[in-house]
């Protein structure tokens, strides 16, 4: 089997919360393989959040491993985690976190800006990417013209425009009515039969049981590691049974 | 290597883009915020245009005086030390002065007594009259101790001195008020009364000018002689000494010799007389003019602190208003220095826009001021490239600290602020 893509070995993530110490994650274990669709889910609270700002690389765990192909993120440097976010990662935001002055075209093309990709290659990547998504009429279009399942595409085209390893996904349907939310699930599901890698954060059992995989977390550990509608299903019953 | 300029270039072009959109998004908030600026701007070059305006045409104006004449002189000019008293018991300088001087200098190339500081006089033809002329007693070298050109007629010549000739030499004001609309050849053989006595009209001279807001044309040149027969033999009058270029330290010893040994000053005491020159009335003004560019310095650079400390301010809320686009960028890739210069491009371009406006507004201001008053303005492309290069400065040095301020934004945390 070829070695994981992201590996995460006992992680812990610690908060100093008004002199108490507060442990948001601990003793957090998984691997995830190349191509892989796998939802994080838990309640509020659970530390799905700082889990997902590490995978990130937004945030730095205060112990244990991250590593992405095998290559340790601990003691980059700001400048060195900024690149990483930039060829490694498309992030995709429950707000969809568009830039409201730009157009559709120029809010995809802003990753590779900080690439250094030349400005007429920039055009074509982003319009590829919109057409993927399905936006080809809607290029130059700003945010507040277009629909919230229009925004969360364009959101996903920028995501996708850099050709990361993988995309990560914090409530992508949480601000969309179900049949958007449906509509994206359903983006999702192709991007993974394409190849992508997903990791998709969520407290809905609904959307993580369409995952083929979900780990479940609570209170800062994995309590659940398995087929997302087994996974899912356990968190309903328990509760309900809580 | 390459891609590390593309990425260097784009992310500048991309700063000025968003600088600009920014801007133009907030025109209103843009416009006060660079209102400190502007103002700053406006009267610093304004000041400086009309400085190096007046500069520029006094520099002139002494080099048509006489830059190469000493001035004998009870009186110190442009004193301001406040030791009046100790010249106001010398004796008079008088013609005994002027013919010891024609007679022992060797370096002097004109000597002539002049008369116009202390005696000023009516004039009439028919029925115009002036006051307040100054009336000059002279001779026939006056004019070659640089104190103007003819431009009709004649000027005085040693007859007219030696006959005392009741004639006259008109100056361009002169001539002006008492002849209007009359050209200068016609008024020549025409009578007229200085202090009541009549004078023919022998030549009129050519515009001079002002000196430190002073007129030099108001002014009627007459045979010595025949000035001492209106005012008397006892004032004290000045002796214009005219010297070959460089050769005025040397001139100075020659008179200084000559006068303590006519008027009798006992070795060991001071000179009881000056020796004047024109250079004094530029220190003096270069004195007064630095005053003032110091003073609209100071006040310009007040005015551009309370500008900068607008623009920190008006930063600082457009960081804290975009605290979620910050969390973006960054978590696209963006480096804290990308993120520093594009906040640094959007404060050094208000600023260089509140100096472009500045700069446009001080400039017509001095022109203004030029149209309406006796003062002049010059425009130099260094006062230009003050205006803006203060004001980008002023922009990038208020700008750092907000920008620093978003550069270091926690992501997560830029990301999750409502």
């Amino acid at each position: 089997m070829t070695p994981a893509l992201l590996a995460v070995e006992d992680l812990a993530r610690l908060y100093q919360v008004g002199g108490e110490e507060v442990r948001a994650l601990d003793g957090v274990t998984f691997d995830i393989a190349q191509g892989e669709w796998v939802a994080i889910v838990g309640q509020s609270g659970s530390g799905k959040s700082t889990l997902m700002n590490i995978l990130g690389c937004l945030d730095t765990p205060s112990s244990g491993r991250y590593a992405i192909r095998g290559a340790d993120v601990a003691g980059l440097t700001d400048d060195e985690l900024a690149d990483l976010r930039n060829h490694e990662i498309g992030f995709i935001f429950q707000t969809f976190q568009l830039l409201p002055r730009a157009t559709a075209l120029a809010n995809v093309e802003l990753p590779l800006i900080y690439r250094g990709v030349s400005r007429w290659e920039r055009r074509e990547l982003a319009k590829a990417a919109l057409i993927s998504v399905g936006l080809e009429s809607r290029m130059l279009h700003r945010p507040n013209e277009l629909s919230g399942g229009q925004r969360q595409r364009v959101a996903i085209a920028r995501a996708l425009v850099g050709n990361p390893s993988l995309l990560l996904a914090d409530e992508p349907t949480g601000n969309l009515d179900s049949a958007t939310g449906d509509e994206i699930v359903r983006l999702f599901g192709e991007l993974h039969a394409r190849g992508h890698t997903i990791i998709l954060v969520t407290h809905e059992p609904r959307l993580a049981a369409r995952c083929p995989r979900a780990i479940r977390l609570s209170d800062g550990r994995v309590v659940a590691d398995g087929p997302g509608r087994e996974v899912a299903t356990l968190g309903v019953a328990q509760a309900v049974s809580a | 290597m390459r891609r590390r300029l593309v990425r260097g270039l784009s992310e500048t072009a991309e700063s000025f883009r968003m600088a600009v959109g920014t801007l133009a998004a907030n025109r209103l908030r843009s416009g006060l915020t660079t209102l400190g600026i502007i103002i700053g701007v406006t009267t610093v070059i304004a000041i400086v245009a009309i400085v190096q305006g007046l500069n520029k045409s006094f520099d002139e104006q002494v080099a048509n005086l006489g830059a190469h004449t000493l001035y004998v002189d009870k009186w110190k000019w442009l004193n301001l030390d406040g030791d009046w008293y100790l010249f106001r018991n010398r004796k008079p300088i008088g013609l005994r002065e002027v013919q010891a001087i024609q007679r022992e200098s060797r370096i002097a190339l004109a000597v002539a007594p002049m008369t116009q500081f202390g005696s000023r006089g009516k004039l009439s033809y028919r029925e115009r009259e002036l006051t307040n002329v100054q009336v000059n007693g002279t001779n026939a070298q006056y004019l070659d101790t640089g104190a103007g050109t003819v431009a009709a007629g004649r000027f005085l010549v040693e007859t007219d001195v030696d006959l005392a000739r009741p004639v006259v030499v008109l100056g361009a004001d002169v001539l002006e008020r008492l002849f209007p609309g009359i050209p200068a050849a016609a008024v020549l053989g025409k009578r007229v009364l200085v202090a009541e006595r009549p004078f023919t009209v022998v030549g009129t001279l050519e515009r001079r000018g002002n000196m430190l807001g002073m007129p030099l044309d108001n002014i009627v040149h007459i045979p010595f002689p025949a000035w001492q027969r209106i005012y008397g033999g006892r004032r004290s009058i000045t002796v214009a000494v005219a010297a070959p270029p460089g050769k005025i330290p040397e001139l100075e010893d020659e008179l200084t010799g000559i006068l303590r040994r006519v008027r009798a000053v006992p070795a060991g005491k001071p000179d009881d007389f000056t020796l004047n020159r024109q250079e004094q009335f530029l220190k003096v003004y270069k004195g007064l003019t630095g005053a003032l560019y110091g003073a609209a310095i100071g006040v310009g650079l007040i005015t551009l602190v309370v500008g900068g400390i607008g623009i920190m301010n008006i930063m600082l809320v457009s960081v804290h208003e975009r605290t979620r686009e910050i969390g973006v960028r960054r978590a696209l890739g963006a480096r804290k220095r990308t993120i520093l210069v594009q906040f640094l491009v959007e404060s050094a371009l208000v600023a260089a826009l509140g100096g472009a406006v500045g700069t446009g507004l001080g400039l017509a201001a001095a022109q203004l001021v030029a149209a309406l008053s006796p003062l002049a303005a010059a425009v130099t492309p260094s006062a230009v490239a003050l205006g803006l290069g203060f004001s980008a400065a002023v922009g990038l040095l208020f700008g750092s600290w907000p920008a620093w301020r978003a550069a270091n934004l926690d992501p997560v945390e830029a990301l999750r602020y409502e």
